[in-house]
């Protein structure tokens, strides 16, 4: 606290709008964030294709890794291009105050982020320039992989430490509570999980696409099998993420309690509910394209199609609001938190307790089995590359469309969630913008106490 | 006697005639006591040559079993079972005894190695399905050993009598009053008096000490006695599936005992690379069971086994934690909260694991050994492996940041 | 019977009474704890004029052991609680043993709630369970007050 305490330097903001540099800044972090998490999913799956492909000496999985790292050396320049924008000329530029205050906290997992992308730039390149030539050496190949999905963890460990801190702070004396304070657990995983499941979405994305636009048999083939391969890790692992999701809430609920009411029962509730419903829906069309996909290897599963209307029905289920108002906070504002039936706007269906866990624990068992089957059927053999349908791919492009959407969906969520606050308790947005005076608290929302604004110890100091 | 063929080398060189004057007292002893024999059955065996150095992990494990026997059996020469002086005792050991702290501290190490090594163990069986048929035993005796060993764990830690055995103790005894019926009295049972006591600590003793062993060891002798029976499986690797029934007669033919092991899938029932147990998979398994006594036997004198304050039931700002792989069930207990989750918390969802897990056998009996045709199995198993690190790492995150 | 039959007999007979012979009193030695009876003796808790309103307030209490031999008596924390019910003080003492898994819950001023460290159970000032696993209220100490003297005995009811 006595850190962040200490008098900032009196740094005067670019004239520019509080809203437009919160856009500014929304836009690029967003962009940003699908840039590096297929880096980080993609340097996760690089070593492992390149691995299967040596030990079950196939080719379509080696030349996969190749071509994966290809597009990754292509696409790290866009993320860190970002990146640096954001960091040189929108975080000093517009956020100074913020920025020179969380460096003072976050110094060294901030130098040690710095430190693993050099790392990162040298591991990504080395393999680019040498792949053909390390064929020779092959576990040197897949090692120095390995070495850049740690680098990769690293780097993404240390953001995290950032960004949990920014939602849950611990005081600024306790170095590992400030570490390892208490969202750091739920988001390192959450995004451990759902970064190799985007990256797999994103594949499943494009060899959807190639599926649509292929031309020859060959082309067609590799679309396909690509398609199955980025899909399975897309639902496997999203799969895990309600789990995650839950918990990562619980922490939140207890932690930083003013943004797990704004999620659940304010003004980011509707966001969560839209969250879901493409929850819903990733697996629903990840699990109706498994259905279909051995249906046109011509096998009936009838299996894999109770689970994809159980997938259907849980979405549905997921997807039904808890009221027809805007929120429940405005549901209760305007003193109509009754069921509809008796002329309030709560619909009961659509709770959290019981209806929508119930819909949440469905969809993770459900596309387990889907998954599980789905896998079984292919180890038997039955699938051929190259024999799947129109239909099929353009459910591929609606998981990987979906992936993208919720990625970004809940980066404004979280963004967002810990609204007044750029660091929950300790420092307000428009203390950054238009900033006037130090010691002036902005408006305190959801009933977080003015006074422990600025200066003083936090809810949990 | 063993016909002179079918004994091992060394066996050959323990029977070959004996000069010096000792020789009279060998042939008087052997001919009494069959040790030729029986060192020819114990080391004259053939084992699968691919991959050997994964099935080190059991005999491994064997040797850390071993040393827990040891060190537990000369902690006794110190450690009084008893609330008043148990806690006195340790802290004579911690402050004046030396050597007994590193005996103390590589029981504590020694114990949490075992976990990892019989997790490990577990794992990789479990990949290679070594357990079908004619294996099933092998895996249901293993996983009745891996709960002694989990009951050993969580016993042992309740003896230090200091504030962590105190709670553990507390905690665990109190867990089976959630028992529909009987729980009340189980736990007055286990604590022989409606709460933690003097009687609590000789009892949770007398099971660590006592009641586990005297299952775990006739365990093991079933655990080996089967593995000699049916042989080393092994792993996929050592076996071709494709191969045609010739090769397969072939391989039959030059097999040496305790192959093939019967009955089973021709195509699984002989390795395609054989090797000597003895000294060929000894070896391996030597140089492994000596690093991990290594890091024990280090970390015994590095970081030695804690002693907490002692056990003291009214204190208001302790926070009691258990094991690190009691973890998970102790996460459970927070997810599963009030009255009638509980109880499925504490004794549905871990009974039905190790149910599950004790069927695995019977529910995934096809021939097929390679992992990725067995997505059935595995897809599930990666889902619980990864909800058992969840949870750990969820309840080390509770726990920090309390 | 033939006598081959009978001596089968006589053998499985003779090795289930052995078993029962030994079985019986091991079964009984385990089992008497249920059996045992206890005594509650009223011990002084102490002075609790100054017990301030609204803040539970922990005393440390020797128990005798009764379960055993003769060892030192354990202490026990019980919490004084003052109340003002409609214009009437209302005292409650409670036993700070959480009743999901026994562990020992505190009197948390950041939260005004006593909470517990195990597995973060939260009760009220009048030791009513609202958060956490635990499925029951704190249980409260049976106890007789002689002027402001309070004496308690471990005899425990459920609020
Ligand atoms: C806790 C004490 C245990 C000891 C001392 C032990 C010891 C051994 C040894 C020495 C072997 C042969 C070497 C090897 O394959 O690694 C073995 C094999 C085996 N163990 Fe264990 N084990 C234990 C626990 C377990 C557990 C927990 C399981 C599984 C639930 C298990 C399942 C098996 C199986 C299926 C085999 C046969 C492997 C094959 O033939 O390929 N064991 N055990
Ligand atoms: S023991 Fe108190 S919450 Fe579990």
């Amino acid at each position: 606290m006595s850190l962040l305490a200490a008098a900032g330097p009196q740094l005067s903001p670019v004239g520019i709008s509080t809203g437009a540099a919160t856009l500014l800044v929304g836009v690029v972090m967003l962009l940003h964030v699908q840039f590096a998490a297929f880096q980080q999913g993609g340097a996760i799956l690089v070593p492992l294709t390149d691995f299967l492909g040596m030990v079950r000496k196939d080719e379509r999985q080696s030349r996969f890794a190749h071509g994966l790292l290809k597009t990754m050396a292509v696409v790290f320049a866009f993320g860190t291009a970002l990146a640096v924008f954001a960091v040189m000329v929108l975080f000093t530029g517009l956020w100074g105050h913020f920025w020179v205050k969380l460096l003072r906290v976050m110094f060294w997992p901030l130098v040690i982020e710095a430190g693993a992308f050099v790392t990162e730039v040298a591991a990504i390149y080395t393999l680019y320039a040498l792949w053909d030539r390390l064929a020779a050496v092959r576990p040197l190949r897949i090692g120095l992989g390995i070495v850049l999905a740690i680098d990769e963890f690293v780097q993404m460990l240390m953001i995290n430490v950032v960004a949990s801190y920014m939602l849950t702070p611990r005081p600024a004396f306790n170095v590992p509570l400030i570490l390892f304070n208490p969202t750091l657990v739920p988001l390192e995983i959450h995004r451990l999980v759902g970064n190799l499941a985007f990256t797999g979405a994103l594949i499943a994305l494009v060899a959807g696409v190639r599926f649509l636009r292929a031309r020859t048999p060959e082309e067609r083939s590799h679309a396909d099998w690509m398609g199955h391969f980025g899909l399975v890790i897309a639902i496997a692992l999203t799969a895990l993420q309600p789990l995650i999701g839950w918990e990562y809430l619980k922490e939140l609920q207890l932690h930083a309690y003013a943004s797990w009411y704004d999620m659940m029962m304010g003004g980011l509730s509707v966001a969560f509910l839209f969250q879901i419903f493409l929850l819903g829906l990733i697996f629903t069309a990840g699990i109706f394209f498994m259905w279909r996909r051995v249906h046109a290897a011509g096998i009936r599963s009838p299996i894999l199609g109770i689970c994809a209307l159980l997938s259907l029905a849980a979405w549905i289920l997921a997807a039904i609001p808890y009221t027809v108002g805007f929120t429940y906070e405005s549901a209760v504002a305007a003193s109509a938190n009754a069921p509809i039936w008796q002329g309030g706007t709560i619909i009961p269906f659509g709770a959290m307790i019981p209806w929508k866990i119930t819909a949440l624990v469905a969809m993770t068992f459900v596309s387990i089995t889907a998954v599980t089957v789905y896998l079984k059927q292919n180890s038997l053999g039955h699938l051929r590359w190259g024999e799947a349908r129109r239909g099929q791919a353009m459910l591929l492009v609606t998981v990987g469309v979906s992936v993208s959407l919720i990625m970004a969906l809940m980066g404004y969520i979280r963004e967002n969630g810990r609204g007044p606050f750029l660091i929950t308790g300790h420092m307000l947005i428009n203390q950054q913008q238009n900033f006037q005076a130090p010691t002036a608290p902005g408006p305190a929302l959801n009933g977080a106490p003015p006074s422990s604004v600025g200066t003083g110890p936090g809810p949990q100091g | 006697m063993a016909d002179e063929s079918t004994r091992s080398p060394l066996a050959q060189r323990l029977t070959r005639p004996v000069r010096g004057p000792m020789a009279a007292l060998y042939r008087w002893m052997d001919s009494r006591l069959g040790l030729a024999d029986l060192i020819n059955k114990g080391l004259y065996e053939a084992t699968p040559r691919r991959g050997a150095w994964a099935y080190t992990l059991g005999s491994a494990t064997l040797v850390i079993i071993a040393l827990q026997i040891v060190t537990g059996m000369f902690l006794l020469w110190t450690y009084v079972p008893s609330v008043t002086e148990a806690w006195d005792s340790l802290n004579f050991i911690a402050r004046h005894d030396e050597f007994a702290a590193i005996v103390r501290g590589m029981h504590l190490w020694g114990a949490y190695i075992l976990f990892v090594v019989v997790g490990l163990h577990m794992v990789r069986t479990f990949v290679s399905g070594s357990y079908k048929r004619p294996r099933e035993l092998n895996w249901i005796t293993g996983v009745i050993l891996f709960l002694l060993v989990l009951g050993l764990g969580i016993t042992g830690a309740m003896l230090p009598w200091d504030q962590a055995a105190y709670w553990t103790t507390v905690v665990v005894t109190n867990i089976l009053h959630y028992i529909p019926v009987i729980g009340h009295w189980a736990r007055e049972v286990w604590r022989g008096g409606n709460q933690v006591g003097p009687v609590t600590l000789t009892r949770s003793f007398a099971i660590h000490i006592w009641l586990l062993p005297a299952l775990l060891i006739p365990m093991i002798v079933a655990h080996l006695y089967l593995l000699r029976r049916h042989g080393e499986f092994g792993s996929w690797v050592n076996y071709d599936p494709d191969a045609t029934e010739e090769e397969l007669a072939e391989r039959m033919r030059h097999a040496e005992p305790p192959y093939p092991a019967k009955p089973t899938e021709p195509a699984y029932a002989v390795p395609a690379d054989l090797d000597e147990f003895f000294p060929s998979q000894t070896a391996k398994d030597g140089v492994v069971s000596f690093i991990l006594v290594l890091i024990i036997f280090i970390m015994a004198i590095a970081v030695g086994s804690p002693l907490e304050a002692p056990a003291n039931p009214a204190i208001l700002n302790y926070v009691p934690a258990p094991e690190w792989f009691f973890l998970p069930l102790d996460q459970l207990l927070v997810q599963f909260p009030q009255s009638w989750m509980i109880p499925v918390g504490v004794f549905i969802i871990p009974g039905l694991a190790s149910m599950i897990l004790m069927a695995v056998p019977f529910l995934d009996r096809s021939p097929e050994r390679r992992p990725w045709k067995r997505p059935e199995l595995m897809v599930p198993a990666g889902f619980a492996v990864f909800f058992l690190l969840f949870e750990t790492m969820l309840a080390v995150n509770r726990l920090f940041n309390l | 019977m033939s006598r081959r039959r009978f001596m089968v007999l006589v053998t499985n007979l003779s090795g289930a009474g052995i078993t029962l012979l030994i079985a019986a009193p091991i079964v009984g030695s385990v089992l008497s704890p249920i059996f045992q009876r206890r005594t509650h003796p009223w011990i002084r808790l102490g002075d609790i004029a100054d017990v301030p309103l609204a803040q539970p307030t922990a005393y440390v209490v020797h128990f005798p052991v009764t379960q055993a031999w003769k060892v030192p008596a354990v202490p026990r924390i019980v919490y004084v609680v003052k109340l003002n019910v409609s214009g009437q003080t209302q005292l409650l003492s409670f036993s700070n043993v959480c009743t999901h898994m026994e562990c020992d819950v505190h009197w948390d001023t950041n939260l005004n709630e006593f909470l517990c460290p195990c597995h973060g159970g939260l009760y009220s000032i009048e030791g009513i369970n609202i958060g956490g696993p635990p499925p029951k209220p704190l249980y409260r100490y049976e106890h007789r007050l002689d002027g402001t003297i309070l004496y308690v005995r471990d005899v425990l009811t459920e609020a």
